[in-house]
């Protein structure tokens, strides 16, 4: 039995010193990872290629931080000299290109800034899942940056220098948000690792936009699709708009419409609701595919005029036949190709679980030749898009 | 002691003259005066031998019974002194004792009888007109006034937009009159002490009977009347004895200059301590959350305090971190930051040759440099270093390339922040605390500020100021009280005082009033009825 006041209560001295010596081994572990900013190369951009003999080529684009106007840097932004520089390296793995990169480069390579990495035609169709292992393995990069395909070599748009933003980086991840359907690469590994379900890309190249001018501009050129993780098509801008009634959010699109052998009307599509019933039937499956889109009237060269109704209906009904026309490309190519940029399958394993998993799960590819569809689209114009008629023609009501 | 010992001692032992010419008023407590007046002289005469300032005048009382009056040139009222003497000397007639003389000879509305030498002293030296006469063991101390004083100004330390423009002063009894103004009720109590050897510096304890906890009245009297210092010159000297944990940084009272702020607090149940010879007076007990406050929110609408007080307590954390998460975000964590700011500091710490830790602390000791020179300098050189401080501190060390830009801004942000704390003393416990938390960003990044700010907050919840645990009402949570904390509710939501400080009669609007008028309306009803 303890007696009481036998136990000796602790010295505050001693709390003290036990207190401070905790204190100094915490100070003892110093500022190991310390970094000034000033020794840090920030990559806006990386590009990733594959070489002839199977190397991989890292490329990284760097801000040249003195020149984008600092006090002491007279003048700044870019008179004249460029505000980034742009290297690359070669090596069997992709961190061996990036060890080769940094020991020529002053700063140390920080990644978690990058806007957008750039991949290769040739390392795409040679399958993503090796060369984007880095990408998860260190914390600095981000699981939220773009991902994009380039035609020829990701580092020709890495040294595109367009006009408006200072690096060809900035210039993408705008382009990517505002004209093309955007995939994070965590989208890019959910559609790559998800059955019924694979996974595209935006395909952006430079182009010479002013003849003799020195500047690049890049352009979005369409959407790479792929089956797994290799990429297997690049349809061109106007047949991989039908991709953009199955995303999460419609991003607005312009597009034209025939309404006969020579008169066009431009809309522009505002907002896109698509909604797919999947049915089975005798072991095969059928897609009721119903759409919903509004649009808004952007430009009219036809003799349509828009305060008659029974003109609205007609363009409607063209428009909505156009958008049809799309989702067949689409639809098409899928089947073709059996690979499924839509999702169709992952459609079939909400509506009917059991079935996908016991017939569908394990040969998706292979039923996807035989499924059918039909599409049901109705468009409503919200908007003719003009205060008056066109002032250059004569006002038929007079 | 008894009085003749004294008198022997001051002059059979030569050594014991020395003493009577340097002893302390508590020293003198109990010894009688004498009723012989050439005693007294004697004694007084030693006493404040080489004190020019001392006067003792001599004179005969109408019945020529003689008799001097004492007191201390530059203290006194010439005028109604002379008066005082024309009638005991010219006008009146009659008994030469003291207590006839009083009731009936001098016109003079403040006369008390002392009865000793503490008591006779105590009087002239604060400025009285000490009257001893011939066959009396007791003199008269007139309280006839006229020491030099500061007229009532508007406050400078705690200026308003609107409310009222007097601020305390430095004599007490201007002070507490101005309190007695605001709240003119006879459960205004004001207990006197007096602190200190030399100074006797006259101390008020001020409260509400009625509203206060008396156990808090008496722990601040308790804690008063333990003091043993030599002077008191400020209130500051005061704080510093009472307060509960003297090392923190965190000021335990909070001062003000206004009355209007010490009624608002006394109204809260709280304690207020005048000292004399200083327009600053303590409350008692004080919370974190009463340094964030100011007098005029309690007087502009209630939108506009409350947004005023979630802004100042915005800028109380920005003012605490701002440097120290620049520091770690810059230095650690610069994924945190988004691309293109970044490159913006990039860009702007380009040339800088040093850490962002040095330069923090360049930028903020010359900073705190700038603001000590500006308050200490005569105001007419005050602007010059002002100019000064913007054009070199800023302008030029910028374009020098020996700090960057973005650390000017939040140095100045960090500086404009903690002018929005209204009280000054918590303003500087932040202003000190930022250093800390700097050198914890520089060694250990978010994680060490994190850890800093949880110490901080840690040694804030221990804190007690008078036994009232210094977060309250945040921590431990009161929630009726926080209507005057968090936000501050319109008036006639504000039913009750603050539940923490244990106080009695909690509410302040309604209650009585309220039942009374109930009360007489229904008699007024009834007679009506009956009138019927």
């Amino acid at each position: 039995m303890i007696e009481p006041g036998g136990h000796q209560p602790c010295p505050r001295s001693i709390a003290f010193c036990l207190s401070i010596m905790l204190f100094c081994s915490v100070l003892l572990t110093g500022c190991w990872d310390r970094r000034e900013v000033n020794d840090i190369g920030f990559v806006i951009a990386m590009s990733i290629d594959k070489e002839g003999d199977g190397k991989y080529r890292l490329a990284v684009q760097v801000p040249l931080v003195s020149s984008l106007g600092g006090p002491s840097g007279e003048g700044g932004g870019t008179s004249g000299d460029k505000s980034f520089y742009v290297d690359s390296a070669v090596g069997k793995t992709i961190r061996e290109a990036y060890g080769i990169l940094q020991s020529r480069m002053s700063r140390l390579l920080y990644f978690a800034h990058y806007r957008v990495v750039i991949l290769g035609e040739e390392l795409a169709r040679n399958g993503l899942s090796n060369p984007l292992d880095i990408v998860t393995r260190f914390p600095e990069h981000r699981l939220t940056s773009f991902v994009v395909i380039t035609k020829g070599k990701g580092m020709d748009l890495l040294s595109a220098q367009p006009q408006f933003e200072r690096f060809s980086g900035e210039a993408l991840r705008e382009l990517v948000k505002s004209v093309t359907i955007p995939v994070s690469m965590k989208d890019l590994a959910q559609m790559a690792n998800h059955k019924g379900l694979d996974p595209f890309l935006p395909v952006f190249e430079p182009v010479q936009s002013h003849p003799k001018g020195k500047s690049k501009e890049v352009e979005a050129m369409g959407v790479a699709v792929f089956r797994k993780d290799k990429l297997i098509k690049i349809l061109s801008r106007s047949d991989s708009v039908g991709l953009r009634w199955f995303q999460r959010y419609f991003n607005p699109f312009s597009m034209i419409v025939k309404l006969n052998s020579n008169e066009w009307i431009n809309t522009e599509v505002l907002r896109g609701e698509t909604k797919i019933r999947p049915v089975i039937k005798q072991g095969r499956v059928h897609y009721d595919i119903h759409l919903k889109s509004s649009i808004v009237i952007t430009e009219n060269m036809t003799t349509l005029n828009f305060d008659n109704e029974n003109s609205i209906d007609l363009m409607e009904k063209r428009v909505s036949e156009e958008i049809e026309n799309k989702i067949k490309i689409i639809l098409e190519h899928s089947k073709a190709t059996k690979s499924d940029p839509i999702g169709l399958g992952m459609v079939l394993a909400r509506h009917h679980p059991k079935t996908w998993k016991t017939t569908y799960r394990d040969k998706w590819r292979d039923e996807l030749p035989d499924i059918t569809y039909t599409i049901h689209s109705k468009v409503q114009a919200t908007n003719i898009g003009q205060t008056t008629n066109n002032i250059m023609k004569e006002d038929p009501r007079e | 002691m008894d009085f003749k010992k004294f008198l022997n001692k001051g002059r059979e032992e030569e050594q014991n003259d020395l003493h009577l010419e340097a002893c302390s008023l508590s020293e003198l407590e109990g010894v009688p005066i004498s009723p012989v007046l050439d005693d007294n002289i004697g004694i007084l005469e030693r006493m404040f031998s080489d004190c020019s300032d001392f006067v003792i005048r001599k004179f005969q009382l109408k019945n020529s019974v003689h008799a001097i009056a004492v007191f201390v040139d530059g203290l006194i009222n010439t005028q109604e002194v002379n008066e005082a003497l024309k009638s005991l000397m010219i006008l009146e007639d009659g008994s030469a004792d003291v207590s006839y003389i009083e009731s009936q000879w001098l016109p003079v509305s403040q006369i008390d009888k002392v009865k000793d030498y503490k008591g006779l002293l105590q009087a002239v030296l604060s400025g009285d007109t000490g009257i001893l006469v011939e066959g009396n063991d007791e003199g008269l101390a007139l309280g006839i006034r006229g020491a030099e004083k500061r007229s009532v100004n508007e406050p400078e330390g705690e200026s308003v937009v609107r409310g009222p423009r007097e601020g305390f002063i430095e004599n007490i009894r201007t002070n507490t009159s101005m309190l007695r103004r605001k709240l003119k009720t006879p459960r205004l109590k004001m207990k006197s002490l007096v602190v200190g050897r030399e100074s006797n510096t006259n101390v008020v304890v001020a409260f509400l009977e009625g509203i206060v906890d008396p156990k808090l009245v008496n722990e601040v009297t308790h804690r008063i009347s333990r003091i043993e210092i030599d002077a008191i010159l400020e209130s500051g000297y005061l704080e510093a004895l009472i307060q509960d944990n003297e090392y923190s940084p965190f000021p335990q009272l909070m001062y003000s200059e206004r009355p209007d702020t010490v009624a608002a607090a006394l109204l809260e149940g709280r304690v207020a301590i005048f000292v004399d010879g200083t327009p600053m007076v303590l409350l008692a007990p004080t919370t974190f959350w009463m340094m964030m406050q100011a007098s005029e929110d309690h007087y502009e609408r209630f939108q506009m305090s409350t947004f005023l007080r979630w802004l100042r307590y915005l800028f109380l954390a920005i003012s605490l971190v701002t440097p120290a998460l620049y520091v770690a975000v810059t230095t650690y964590h610069q994924q945190m930051l988004p691309t293109t700011l970044l490159l913006s500091i990039a860009a702007a710490r380009e040339a800088i040759p040093f850490p962002a830790i040095v330069e923090v602390f360049i930028m903020e000791i010359a900073f705190e440099a700038l603001r000590e020179a500006g308050i200490r300098l005569p105001k007419t050189v005050g602007q010059a270093v002002s100019i000064l401080g913007a054009l070199v501190v800023g302008q030029g060390a910028v374009q020098a390339g020996i700090v960057s830009a973005p650390m000017v801004i939040v140095v100045s942000i960090t500086g404009i922040a903690s002018f929005t704390i209204p009280h000054f003393n918590a303003a500087i416990a932040i202003r000190l605390l930022r250093f800390p938390l700097m050198v914890a960003a520089a060694v250990l990044g978010i994680y060490g500020v994190l850890v800093g700010l949880l110490v901080i907050v840690g040694h804030m919840a221990s804190l007690r100021s008078f036994g009232i645990p210094y977060l309250s009402p945040i921590a431990p949570m009161s929630v009726g009280d926080l209507k005057d904390v968090l936000v501050r509710a319109p008036w006639s939501k504000l039913v009750y005082r603050p539940g923490f400080l244990g106080i009695q009669n909690a509410r302040r609007i309604g209650g009585d009033f309220i039942a009374k008028a109930r009360r007489s309306e229904e008699d007024a009803e009834k007679r009506e009825s009956n009138d019927d």
